[in-house]
């Protein structure tokens, strides 16, 4: 993109030769069509330009972003960035910029979707059950990321994905469904649409039960929730950095049964070949066997810990969140849905969680509800429908040494309470989860 | 910039839309952040960009750009109107939009020191100076962060508006994070994720921070070893930012009327709360006052117009317990029935605008903190949030705490660890008996509130002081 170059030209020249200097450029195009009600309420396209910029300087930094628009000049940015940085306090984790063999370029020139061509999947999406009330979104994106930095790196990636979320509603359920794919052409609205209205169908007129420890079957985008959290607070090397994490590398502290491995060249992942150092990734393994193998490292996390940097640093967040994996894939088992439900003495069947919060970050003790589709299953068969109950449970004992009774065969990108894209992975049976309360509270 | 505003409009409604508004934006915002005396985060970003939208029979259209040049604005408007007509496609029924005052102003946020000019040093060393106490009185982390916000708004209609808004926010907040055996405790002030408030450096200076390290490390040390908040049932007291959260979750969401209508069904969800019922439905008991109020001075969601151009207003939302109020749009209030309340806004330029919480608050009652206390026999007073779940009816709720302290007999006894409590939102609020007055009144700040896709991140207010629940389920563990 000539904008880039331009940039980067622009920047070398104003660059006084002792500041490390790295810059980055994020341009997108994010456009999603949100449907209530059985129609589209709100339809949205955005195309942004930003730009980060971080000057190291005698042992201080400073980090600025703006966006094209608001830029007067390269010079006009680098004085702003330096005006004052002598008073910073001393930088002690600064880890120096990426290496210039670390260069990465993935960039492809790829054209925003049509928003008729979203408003078409959506009906779709509708047209599946017209006798209840369809919400959701239907997204695409195009986004193409830009490294340079004064060592003489220069990277560059482009990452598309589509994805249509939908739920169908009665007066006394809700069933959902979700898709993720490179391609929003290649997203089979009509098969989630199905699904929805399925769940939803079925779950009419739930029956509260009593709160207590049950099995649990998992659906996708509850496992999903589980990952994200542990990915987030516990496989994020900022949290070990902190003292806040339970993870410890080469422990028995998962189940046998789960492997999860950070993948970015596996074919259809959805995100960024590079990191946003600019560095190209690695396929990296974070659990094997139930035996956690790696942090997700960055370059300062790496450095505090004497670690191998894994090259997970996010676009658009600071240092102080760390890096957390993009393009994670939890290994499917042999086990089918139906096999899975006529292994449940007695059990439910959880489709997804919602509003999860941890209550504290070192046990990973997290509460919080079930939602859109949830059956209870006895002798192996489902027998109703169930209403609302609030879980208080270790998400790491969730998945802790023989509490994984069965992995799914089927693996589907699934949405989570931290965003969607990120995960790919099957169902799960679990032995004991921890239900603290029901619809009566 | 009205001029580049109307180019977009124009634009859009010569393309065939019934009715288009626009924003530009120039926005900055400041974070600093600091951990064990170190400066972990100084980051300072600045942007400017137009967002439009465009209403085609009953469908909306939405674009956004950073490129303010003749061409893109032109090209905004009619991309704003071919979303619009692609949403046509899949559509509802036709609505008006309320009226409005068609009205040319501006307002500036009333403030004594503009944070973007104070200088960053002082900003940096205020924070690194806080945290570097903490850890030599003994904390595992301490950790600090600061805020700011300064953003101009210039927004026009197809109606007529031109308005220009330049709004200042400020906060931040310390903690003390302490490190055990397998557990963590943490304190934070002046509320868990910092205090916030529309307002200049003065909003920090005003905050102390030096003077309160000594209390926090204490206390996140002593949680260490202090006992489990115990089970049961208990007379819950809690303290004025807690009470915000609680008033956020279980009120100021269930009232959106977006929600109520469901337009927030698939993703933040919809509300227990059902419009036939307004004006009826009890929500609390005859001491629970509510009121939405854009125009209190300094609370962090004040402003003198929304992202429509309607006017900010003070609304009554529950009227001594009973529901009376919503939080509207102009196109929600029209659909249902009611006057649209100057509740809507964006999160950027390149997000569309959406109800939002406005400063939704508590109104004091009659008495005090102290007396609360010693008129309780059996409960448990809490500070300061750790943690937050409610069901997607805002009905469910579970919360807990950074720290719990005995009440027995009329006095504050033993420090107790991991408190929570949960409860069903109309029970919960209808055990509400004592709450305290104007003097324990604070504006408290909620800048991190997540609703819609794409995401936004809103700041709402909620002015609270001290209250008592009777009988509700606390200590709830896994």
């Amino acid at each position: 993109m000539n904008i880039w170059e331009n940039l980067i030209e622009d920047f070398e020249k104003a660059l006084p030769s002792d500041v490390q200097c790295e810059l980055k450029m994020i341009n997108s195009t994010e456009s999603l069509t949100r449907f209530a009600n059985s129609h589209i309420h709100q339809n949205v396209e955005e195309e942004i330009t930003d730009v980060y910029l971080t000057i190291h300087l005698n042992g201080k930094t400073k980090n600025m972003n703006f966006n094209i628009t608001s830029m007067k000049s390269a010079k006009d940015i680098i004085e702003k960035a330096l005006s004052g940085i002598e008073n910073n306090p001393e930088d002690i984790t600064w880890p120096g910029l990426a290496d210039k063999n670390n260069s990465f370029n993935g960039l492809k020139e790829i054209s925003p979707e049509d928003p008729d061509l979203r408003a078409k999947k959506v009906k779709e999406f509708i047209d599946q059950g017209k006798d209840f009330n369809a919400a959701g979104y239907c997204s695409s994106n195009v986004s193409n990321v830009f490294v340079w930095n004064s060592n003489g790196l220069n990277s560059a990636d482009t990452a598309t994905g589509a994805f249509l979320d939908g739920i169908f509603r009665s007066e006394t359920s809700a069933g959902s469904s979700h898709i993720g794919n490179k391609n929003l052409n290649e997203i089979d609205a009509s098969n989630v649409g199905k699904e929805a209205y399925q769940i939803a169908r079925e779950s009419q007129n739930p029956e509260d039960i009593d709160p207590g420890t049950y099995e649990v079957i998992l659906g996708p985008d509850a496992v999903s929730t589980i990952l994200v959290f542990l990915s987030v607070y516990g496989f994020n090397a900022k949290s070990k950095v902190d003292g806040t994490s339970p993870i410890e590398i080469d422990s028995n502290q998962f189940d046998t049964k789960l492997t999860l491995i950070d993948d970015p060249f596996a074919e259809g992942a959805l995100n960024f070949k590079i990191d946003s150092s600019g560095s190209k990734k690695t396929k990296t393994n974070i659990i094997l066997e139930g035996v956690p193998k790696s942090f997700f490292h960055t370059r300062r996390t790496s450095k505090e810990l004497k670690d191998k940097n894994t090259f997970h640093e996010m676009f658009g967040w600071g240092d102080s969140f760390g890096g957390i994996g993009t393009n994670l894939y939890l290994k499917p088992g042999e086990t089918k849905k139906d096999e899975m439900i006529s292994n449940v003495k007695k059990g439910i069947y959880i489709n997804e969680f919602w509003y999860c919060r941890v209550l504290d970050p070192i046990t990973q003790v997290v509460t919080g509800l079930n939602r859109n589709g949830s059956y209870l299953i006895e002798d192996g068969k489902i027998t109703k429908p169930v209403g609302r109950l609030r879980f208080t449970q270790s998400f790491m004992k969730s998945l802790s040494q023989d509490n994984v009774v069965s992995v799914g065969s089927e693996n589907r990108f699934a949405d989570s309470e931290f965003g969607e894209g990120i995960l790919n992975v099957p169902m799960l049976h679990l032995k004991e989860f921890n239900f603290t309360g029901g619809v009566s509270g | 910039m009205f001029e580049l505003l109307n180019k977009c409009i124009d634009s859009a409604v010569g393309s065939g839309a019934s009715y288009a508004d626009a924003r530009i934006l120039i926005s900055k915002s400041r974070t600093i952040s600091s951990k064990d005396g170190d400066l972990e985060e100084f980051n300072d970003s600045e942007n400017m960009g137009v967002g439009i939208r465009a209403l085609v029979g009953s469908s909306w259209g939405f674009y956004a750009t950073y490129d303010l040049s003749d061409s893109s604005l032109i090209k905004a408007g009619q991309k704003a109107f071919l979303i619009a007509e692609a949403s046509s496609k899949v559509p509802g029924r036709n609505f008006p939009l309320a009226d409005v005052p068609i009205v040319q102003d501006e307002y500036i946020t009333p403030h004594e020191q503009n944070p973007f000019v104070v200088s960053s040093s002082d900003q940096v060393n205020l924070l690194v100076d806080a945290t570097y106490l903490m850890k030599k009185q003994g904390s595992s982390v301490a950790s600090g962060r600061l805020n700011f916000w300064d953003t101009e708004k210039w927004f026009a209609s197809s109606q007529g508006h031109e308005i220009y808004q330049n709004i200042i926010e400020s906060g931040g907040g310390i903690s003390s994070l302490s490190i055990g055996d397998g557990e963590t405790q943490i304190r934070s002030y002046p509320q868990s994720f910092g205090e916030y408030r529309t307002g200049g450096w003065e909003v920090i200076e005003s905050f102390k921070f030096l003077d309160h390290t000594e209390r926090l490390v204490e206390e996140s040390s002593r949680l260490l070893t202090a006992p489990q908040c115990p089970e049961g049932t208990r007379d819950l007291i809690l303290e004025g930012s807690q009470l915000a959260l609680q008033i956020h979750e279980s009120v100021g969401h269930a009232i959106e009327l977006d929600r109520i209508l469901g337009w927030e069904a698939a993703y933040a969800g919809t509300s227990h709360l059902q419009l036939d019922k307004l004006n009826e439905h009890r929500y609390g008991s005859s001491i629970m006052n509510i009121v939405a109020d854009a125009t209190l001075p300094g609370a962090l969601a004040t402003f003198k117009y929304d992202d429509e151009g309607t006017p900010a207003q003070r609304v009554d939302i529950v009227k001594e317990g009973i529901w009376t109020g919503v939080l509207t749009g102009r196109d929600s209030a029209a659909i249902a029935g009611v006057s649209p309340g100057g509740m809507v806004r964006a999160d950027g330029y390149g997000r569309l605008p959406m109800v939002r919480m406005t400063n939704v608050g508590l109104l004091p009652g009659d008495s005090s903190l102290e007396e609360i206390i010693s008129s309780t026999d059996d409960g448990v007073y809490m500070e300061t949030n750790r943690s937050w779940s409610i069901d997607d009816l805002r009905l469910n709720f579970q919360f807990g705490c950074e720290v719990g302290w005995l009440v027995k007999n009329g006095k504050i006894t033993d420090m107790v660890k991991n408190p929570t409590y949960t409860g069903i939102t109309p029970n919960f609020w209808g055990s509400m008996d004592m709450l305290a007055g104007e003097k324990e009144w604070v504006f408290w700040g909620t800048p991190n509130c997540g609703k819609g896709q794409p995401s936004q991140v809103g700041h709402t207010g909620h002015p609270a002081s001290p209250a008592r629940f009777k009988d509700v389920r606390i200590g709830v563990r896994g």
